[in-house]
C-alpha cells in the first residue's frame, strides 16, 4: 500500500522547506521530496542570498520588508530549533540603491514610503564617506566590453543613492534551507532525498499523488511544486496544469562572480550591499574578502535559456553550461572595476553559474492550479531568496483557505503580513494574470 | 633591458574538456594566459620598474585567438606583444625555436622568462630548451630572483620543499613558480590602457624555421577522472581544528 501524506512538496529548497514548516504548525502531515541528497542543495544553494527591500511594485516591496522581520530574528521564526550544522546568519550590512537611470528609483522611494521602509537619501559626498574606493562616476549605458564604447571615458556623476540601514545578505544559503527542514522535522514534517518525481498522479480530475523514479508510488490530496528551476517540467507532468498556467516559466542560465577585495578596503567587514544599475550589478560580500558581484541582467547581455538537467549535468557547452565563461567575467568585474577602480581583476574566472527559474514577467507564481490540490511556488526568478520565510507562510494559508473551499481564481486571498502592518493580494501572482509591465523584467523583480 | 616573457594561451582549468578525435580537445571553452605566466609576468614588469629603460615584451606561440592571452599579459603590465601564429599544434622543440626566431627577430634578450610549466601539456621544457638553443643558463621553478648588475641570483625550489640557491650570469632563463610573487592583476584602468599596446603578428612559416629531424606527436589523450571522496571529521573542536591544519599542510599543502 502506498504511504499517503496530507501534502506532498516537491523541492526542499529555500521556499520548499518553509511550506513544510508552517503547513506543519498548521496541522497537515507533510512530505518534502527532492532529487538532491540535502535541504538547500539545489538551485537555493547558488543563490547569492541578498536580503533587500527594493522592488519595482508595492507589494514587492512590502513583502521583501516583512521578510527582513524574518531573517533578524531568526532562531525565534524557527522557534529555536537545533540543527547540527549550525545556524545560518543574517548579516545586515545596510543596502545601497545606486540613484541612477539604470533603476526607477523614483518609483522605488514611492513604494518605501507607501510601505514605511526604512530609508535615507544619500549625495555623492556621503556615498564617498561609507564607500571609500567608488568612483561616483555615472557609465550608463550599460554595454559589454566587446562593445568600443564601454571604454569611453564618463563625463557627469550620478545622483546620490537611497539608503537602507536593513538589508544585507544570509551567509550560507543552503545551510538557512537545512535549518528550516530540522524546524519542520520539530514539527512532524518529513523529508526524502535522492528521490526525483518522474509523475504527478490525478484521479477524479483531483491530483492523487506522486511517483518517483524509483516506481514508489506515494499519495497525497495535495502536491506543491516547489521545483525552481525543474518547475516547469513538474508542471507538464500534473494533469492540466501546464496548458492552465497564463505566466510560464523556464530556466535561465546566471553566473555570479567572486573578486577580490582591493588591498586595503575590508570589504567584508566595511562593506555594503549595493545596487547599481547604472552598471548593471549587485554586490555583496563574501567570505576571502571578495565582491560577490551579480548581473542586474542589462538588455546587452544574453540569456541563455537551458534544459536544467543538462545544465547540472555539464553538457551544452560554451555559455549553455555550468561553467564560467571569459566573457561575463570580463562583463562583470570590469564594470565593477569602473566603480571600484583599484578592483584588481584576476584572470582565471572564479564564481558559481546556476539557474533562475524565471517567470515571462520575473514575478514569481504562488497560486493554485487548474488541477484541485495542485499548487505551485515557482518563477522566483532570482529574487524571491529573501521572501522565502513570508512565501512559506502565505502558501501554507493559500493552501489551507483552496482546500476549505476558497475559489481563489475569482475571489483571490488576501494575505495579511505578521510583522507589517499591511495585507497583500494573493491574486497579484496569480498564473492566470496577464504579463505584468510594471516589473524590472530582471533580478530586480 | 629587454625582457622577454614567453607566454602560453591554455584552457582554464575549471572548464569541461572534451576529447574530440582522440588526440586533440574541442576548443570551444575559456582559455586564459597560463596561470605560472602570471607570475613571469609579474616578476618582469618588476624588474622593469627597478631598471630604469627596460622593456618587457609578451611573446605567443599560439592559433590567431591567442592574441587574448597577449592581451592579459598587456594588460599585467607587458609593453607591447608579438604572436606567432601557427594554426598547427607545435611540439616543444618547434616551440622552443620559433620563440627564439620571434625574439632574435625582435631585438636581443636580456632576461627571459617562462612559466615553470604550462597547465595544459605540462611538458616543463620550454624553459630548458630555449635557454640550450640560445646557451643561456636556465633555472626553473624560481619562487626568488633578484638581478645584480650583470648577475642573477636565483632561488628554486625543488621537490620535496628544498631548494637551491644559484648565480646566473645574464642573459639567462627563469621558469616562473608559484612563490615568486603574487601576481598583480590589472584594474579597469589597466585594461583601458592596455588596449593601446601594440601587439606584432608573425606567421610562423615567416620565421623560416628548419624542419626538425625529431619531433613528439600526440597519439592519444586520456580524460583524468577525479572522483571526489569525501569524509567526514569527527571528535571535539580543538581535534578537528587539528585534523584540518593537517590536511591543508601536508595534503592540500597551502599552508
Amino acid at each position: 500500500m502506498n504511504k499517503k501524506y496530507d501534502a506532498i512538496i516537491i523541492g526542499a529548497g529555500v521556499i520548499g522547506s518553509p511550506i513544510a514548516y508552517e503547513l506543519s504548525r498548521m496541522g497537515y502531515k507533510t512530505l518534502n521530496v527532492d532529487k538532491l541528497h540535502d535541504a538547500g542543495e539545489g538551485s537555493t544553494a547558488g543563490s547569492c542570498a541578498i536580503v533587500r527591500a527594493h522592488y519595482s511594485t508595492a507589494d514587492g516591496v512590502a513583502m521583501a520588508y516583512e521578510g527582513f522581520k524574518y531573517w533578524l530574528d531568526w532562531e525565534n521564526y524557527l522557534d529555536n530549533v537545533t540543527d547540527e550544522k549550525g545556524l545560518a546568519r543574517y548579516m545586515n550590512t545596510g543596502s545601497f540603491l545606486i540613484k541612477s537611470q539604470g533603476h526607477d528609483w523614483k518609483k522605488v522611494k514611492k513604494n518605501y514610503d507607501e510601505v514605511g521602509v526604512r530609508y535615507e537619501e544619500l549625495d555623492n559626498d556621503k556615498i564617498k564617506e561609507m564607500v571609500p574606493p567608488a568612483d561616483l562616476h555615472e557609465f550608463w549605458p550599460v554595454r559589454r566590453p566587446e562593445d568600443p564604447k564601454f571604454f569611453d571615458e564618463p563625463a557627469n556623476e550620478v545622483e546620490g543613492a537611497i539608503f537602507c540601514p536593513e538589508g544585507g545578505y544570509v551567509n550560507d544559503p543552503a545551510l538557512s534551507a537545512h535549518n528550516i527542514m530540522r524546524a519542520a522535522e520539530a514539527k512532524g514534517a518529513e523529508f526524502l532525498f535522492n528521490a526525483e518525481v518522474v509523475d504527478i498522479r490525478s484521479e477524479d480530475g483531483k491530483v492523487a499523488g506522486i511517483t518517483l523514479k524509483d516506481g514508489t508510488q506515494i499519495d497525497a490530496g495535495i502536491v506543491v511544486n516547489v521545483g525552481g528551476p525543474h518547475s516547469f517540467k513538474i508542471n507538464k507532468m500534473a494533469k492540466g496544469v501546464w496548458e492552465g498556467c497564463n505566466i510560464k516559466t523556464k530556466a535561465l542560465r546566471h553566473e555570479v562572480m567572486y573578486c577580490p577585495s582591493p588591498d586595503g578596503y575590508d570589504y567584508l567587514n566595511d562593506g555594503y550591499h549595493m545596487s547599481d544599475g547604472d552598471i548593471g550589478c549587485y554586490v555583496r560580500p563574501e567570505v576571502g574578502n571578495t565582491f560577490l558581484i551579480g548581473s542586474e541582467d542589462p538588455d546587452c547581455d544574453p540569456q541563455e535559456w537551458v534544459d536544467p538537467d543538462d545544465f547540472y549535468a555539464g553538457k551544452g557547452g560554451h555559455g549553455k553550461d555550468n561553467v564560467l565563461t571569459e566573457e561575463q567575467w570580463k562583463a562583470q568585474c570590469y564594470r565593477l572595476g569602473k566603480r571600484i577602480p583599484t578592483l584588481q581583476v584576476p584572470n582565471q574566472p572564479k564564481g558559481i553559474v546556476d539557474l533562475y527559474d524565471c517567470s515571462d514577467d520575473w514575478i514569481p507564481v504562488y497560486d493554485k492550479s487548474d488541477l484541485p490540490g495542485f499548487y505551485m511556488a515557482i518563477g522566483t526568478s532570482g529574487n524571491q531568496y529573501k521572501n522565502a520565510p513570508v512565501v512559506g507562510r502565505m502558501m501554507a494559508e493559500l493552501i489551507d483557505a483552496c482546500e476549505k473551499g476558497l475559489d481563489h481564481d475569482n475571489e483571490p486571498f488576501q494575505y495579511k503580513f505578521k510583522h507589517i502592518d499591511r495585507s497583500t493580494d494573493v491574486g497579484f501572482f496569480s498564473r492566470k494574470r496577464e504579463i505584468n509591465y510594471n516589473s524590472s523584467f530582471s533580478v530586480n523583480g | 633591458m629587454q625582457i622577454y616573457v614567453c607566454v602560453k594561451h591554455v584552457p582554464d582549468s575549471a572548464v569541461n574538456i572534451t576529447i574530440v578525435d582522440k588526440n586533440s580537445i574541442d576548443e570551444n571553452i575559456t582559455f586564459l594566459l597560463n596561470p605560472y605566466d602570471e607570475h613571469a609576468i609579474t616578476e618582469a614588469v618588476q624588474i622593469k620598474k627597478n631598471l630604469p629603460g627596460s622593456e618587457v615584451i609578451a611573446v605567443c606561440l599560439g592559433k590567431t585567438d591567442a592574441r587574448n592571452t597577449l592581451r592579459s599579459a598587456l594588460a599585467m603590465g607587458a609593453d607591447r606583444g608579438i604572436l606567432i601564429v601557427s594554426e598547427n599544434g607545435c611540439d616543444s622543440i618547434e616551440t622552443a625555436k620559433a620563440l627564439k626566431a620571434a625574439m632574435e627577430q625582435d631585438g636581443s634578450p636580456g632576461l627571459i622568462f617562462t612559466g615553470r610549466e604550462s597547465i595544459d601539456a605540462e611538458g616543463m621544457q620550454t624553459m630548458f630548451r630555449i635557454g640550450a638553443l640560445f646557451n643561456f643558463p636556465v633555472a626553473t621553478n624560481v619562487v626568488k630572483l633578484d638581478i645584480e648588475a650583470d648577475r642573477a641570483v636565483v632561488n628554486s625550489e625543488l621537490s620535496g620543499g628544498t631548494a637551491n640557491t644559484y648565480d646566473m650570469s645574464l642573459p639567462c632563463v627563469i621558469g616562473a613558480g608559484r612563490g615568486l610573487n603574487t601576481p598583480d592583476y590589472p584594474t579597469f584602468r589597466d585594461v583601458v590602457n592596455s588596449k593601446k599596446k601594440p601587439i606584432k603578428t608573425i606567421v610562423f612559416s615567416e620565421l623560416n624555421i628548419e624542419a626538425s629531424l625529431t619531433g613528439a606527436n600526440i597519439i592519444e589523450l586520456e580524460p583524468l577522472q577525479q572522483k571526489r571522496e569525501p569524509k567526514e571529521i569527527t571528535g571535539d573542536k580543538a581535534v578537528i581544528a587539528k585534523e584540518i591544519v593537517k590536511i591543508l599542510r601536508d595534503k592540500a599543502k597551502v599552508i
